[in-house]
């Protein structure tokens, strides 16, 4: 390699004159919106109608950052003679985003699905105070999560799926079996 | 009354021309600068592709509060920006444009007087330095002084080349007298010429007095709104005298195809072409150290101009 | 330059130029008098700009542009940013430097005073009528002053550019890191004086 003096200079401008013909990687974000990965990390949502209040996402929240009051409730038997039953009821479910450091610990450890990685990131706010949301906010976020990603083509079937499937096929075992019994019974006559 | 008038709108128009190139520059080097390193540069201020940013930036160092430091010496630090900016305005005036007295006012010695006046400019930002009462100032102060004193040496020798060449220091005169040959006779002048004036106008890769990383912003350090504006107009009006300077000088000027008409076109179009070439070295170089810059000027600018000077003497015996 | 008597201007119409001559002088004597008697070290230096400048105007009102530009380029240009450059070295404070000064005071406006009176005397002796003509053929223009210096006082000139080399060479030596000396001091490494 014969060093020419001064290759080193024009190949330094070619580099920056080549980056101007082509097109700038910057994404006009207000104007069109990023596309986010599938799993974004934008804010976490709840499902309450899942959640029993266990208190376990509180618990194991690192920064503790999650609020959650809960009374119990008694139901009626529902047979009679039979005993009462008691219920955690949800009072209040909130999130103080401004101590949250979106590790996901909570949602891993929710043990019935009741929280989500919402990617929604566009909530900032003027007073850090406002940064904590209620159970309201957080459910309006629940309807921006996505579906899941799907499987693999080659997985084996979800085991929910594999579950129902089985019921429908015994039910309607049962309902053809009903039916042949019906057709002998009625044979003879 | 005539003349009166005359004079009057020249004045203006070079007042004019001072006002808004700087600003062109300032925008498209907002917009080139942004390109090159793949980015968009602003896009809201005035609609389209925000065109009005500089108006904008203007605007936001107007309505800043003027600090002038407690321990400064207030006066001349409140009249360090002014002594930056006006020569530049004023050595606009002699710049040729196009032919036929298509210049603010001729001048019998147009060269020695643009050299001269663009030399005081930097004593603006020397005194600013100093009275900044502030140890990076004062540093930013004395390496302009160092960088100063290095540079005009070899652009002086090389102007002096050309005007050799040309017989006379008028600069429409050295218009007047260019030859298509002169460009490559007089090349290494041109280089030398072009690159002791960034270190002048202290351009990226030749930004030391301002460094940011180590002396934040050298002698502007404690300016803020619209004296800090003033010297930022300085730096760019400077640009522009000195791209146009370069293009009167080393290019030919208003030469070109079809120059009759549109002479002052291709003045335009040459120096703007030279604006754009500032800012590309400022986006492709890293910035040169102390040592560097006056090992360049020394060892390597000073001897090419001499040995342009000493081609220039020896071409013109050999034709005459 | 032999305008003499044909139209002789008196002293007493002084013309718009003779007055801005007049003013513009009594400003630079002013800042030399200032330059001299301030306090403030780097206030003295820029008064030194005002006082050059104001020079450069006076040969500019005198048709003697080439000079004029030189004077703003050597003076105000050059030698007022090396002293400016020497005086932030030393660190000048801001404000008043009261060992400023030398206690010479008199000394120096007896030898100033002496140095007028002399460049007065020796000027107007060697003038005394003769007037520039303001309006005729441009007389400091860079062609004349360049015919004047190559053609009668080519001599001077090239013996003055001696003089400067000389200097120049003497300055190198001057600053230059005395390796003769260091080199005898020690026995061993002689080869490593060439830096």
């Amino acid at each position: 390699m014969a060093p020419i003096p001064g290759a080193g200079l024009a190949k330094g401008l070619a580099v920056t004159l080549r980056t101007m013909t082509k097109r700038s990687v910057t994404d006009q974000y207000p104007d069109a919106l990023p596309e986010l990965p599938p799993r974004s990390r934008g804010v976490i949502a709840l499902f309450e109608e899942n959640c029993t209040v266990c208190m376990l996402c509180a618990r194991e929240c690192p920064d503790w950052c999650i609020y959650i009051d809960s009374h119990k409730e008694t139901t009626p038997a529902a047979t009679p003679g039979g005993r009462e039953r008691s219920r955690n009821v949800l009072d209040r479910f909130a999130i103080d985003f401004s101590l949250c450091m979106y590790c996901g610990i909570c949602i891993e450890v929710c043990p019935f699905d009741a929280l989500f990685w919402s990617p929604e990131f566009e909530y900032a706010e003027t007073d850090i105070l406002d940064l904590t949301h209620e159970r309201d906010k957080l459910r309006e976020w629940m309807w921006t999560v996505p579906a899941p990603p799907a499987l693999d083509p080659a997985a084996e079937e979800p085991k929910e799926i594999a579950a129902a499937r089985k019921a429908a096929e015994k039910a309607e075992a049962a309902r053809q079996a009903a039916q042949a019994a019906g057709t002998d019974g009625e044979a003879p006559a | 009354m005539n003349d009166t008038l005359d004079v009057l709108l020249r004045l203006v128009g070079v007042l004019v021309v001072f006002l808004v190139f700087p600003l062109l520059v300032g925008q498209t080097e907002h917009k080139v600068m942004a390109h090159m390193q793949g980015r968009l540069g602003p896009m809201y201020a005035g609609g389209f592709h925000g065109w009005a940013q500089l108006v904008a930036d203007g605007v936001k160092f107007a309505q800043k509060e003027d600090v002038v430091p407690a321990e400064a010496d207030r006066r001349i630090f409140q009249l360090a920006p002014a002594i930056a900016l006006l020569p530049y305005l004023v050595v606009l005036i002699a710049i040729p444009v196009g032919p036929d007295g298509f210049v603010g006012q001729a001048l019998d010695a147009g060269l020695f007087f643009v050299l001269a006046v663009m030399g005081v400019g930097v004593l603006g930002s020397l005194i600013a330095g100093w009275a900044s009462a502030n140890k990076f100032s004062l540093l930013g102060g004395l390496r302009t002084a160092a960088q100063l004193m290095a540079y005009e040496l070899p652009m002086l020798l090389t102007a002096a080349s050309v005007a050799m060449a040309a017989g006379t220091l008028s600069l429409p005169g050295i218009v007047e007298s260019y030859h298509w040959w002169w460009t490559p006779w007089q090349i290494v002048g041109g280089l030398v010429f072009f690159t002791a004036g960034l270190a002048e106008l202290q351009r990226p890769p030749f930004d030391m007095p301002v460094a940011d990383s180590e002396i934040i912003f050298g002698a502007y350090t404690e300016y803020t709104g619209l004296r800090f504006a003033l010297f930022l107009l300085a730096e760019y009006a400077g640009i522009v005298v000195l791209c146009a300077l370069t293009t009167v000088l080393f290019l030919g000027g208003w030469h070109g195809p079809w120059s009759d008409g549109l002479g002052w076109l291709w003045t335009l179009v040459k120096t703007a072409a030279l604006a754009f070439v500032v800012i590309w070295l400022r986006v492709s170089y890293p910035r040169l150290r102390e040592d560097q810059l006056q090992k360049l000027a020394w060892t390597v600018l000073i001897p090419l101009s001499l040995a342009q000077i000493a081609l220039t003497g020896v071409v013109k015996v050999v034709i005459s | 330059m032999n305008h003499v008597a044909a139209h002789h201007p008196g002293f007493l119409s002084p013309t718009g130029v003779e007055i801005t001559f007049v003013l513009v002088g009594l400003a630079t004597l002013g800042a030399a008098l200032l330059t001299v008697t301030t306090r403030q070290l780097v206030h003295a230096a820029l008064w030194l700009v005002v006082a050059l400048g104001g020079l450069a105007v006076e040969y500019l009102l005198l048709t003697a542009e080439f000079i004029a530009w030189v004077q703003v380029l050597i003076y105000v240009g050059s030698v007022v940013v090396l002293l400016l450059f020497g005086l932030m070295l030393t660190k000048a404070p801001i404000g008043r430097s009261p060992d400023a000064d030398s206690e010479n005071r008199w000394v120096a406006l007896g030898v100033a005073a002496a140095a007028a009176v002399t460049l007065v005397w020796v000027v107007v002796d060697a003038f005394r009528s003769t007037w520039v003509d303001l309006h005729g053929v441009v007389q400091g223009s860079s062609h004349a002053t360049g015919e004047s210096l190559f053609r009668h006082w080519v001599l001077p000139f090239e013996a003055l550019s001696v003089l400067l080399l000389a200097a120049l060479v003497g300055a190198i030596v001057l600053s230059r890191r005395d390796g003769e000396s260091a080199g005898a001091g020690s026995t061993s490494g002689t080869g490593k004086e060439k830096s």
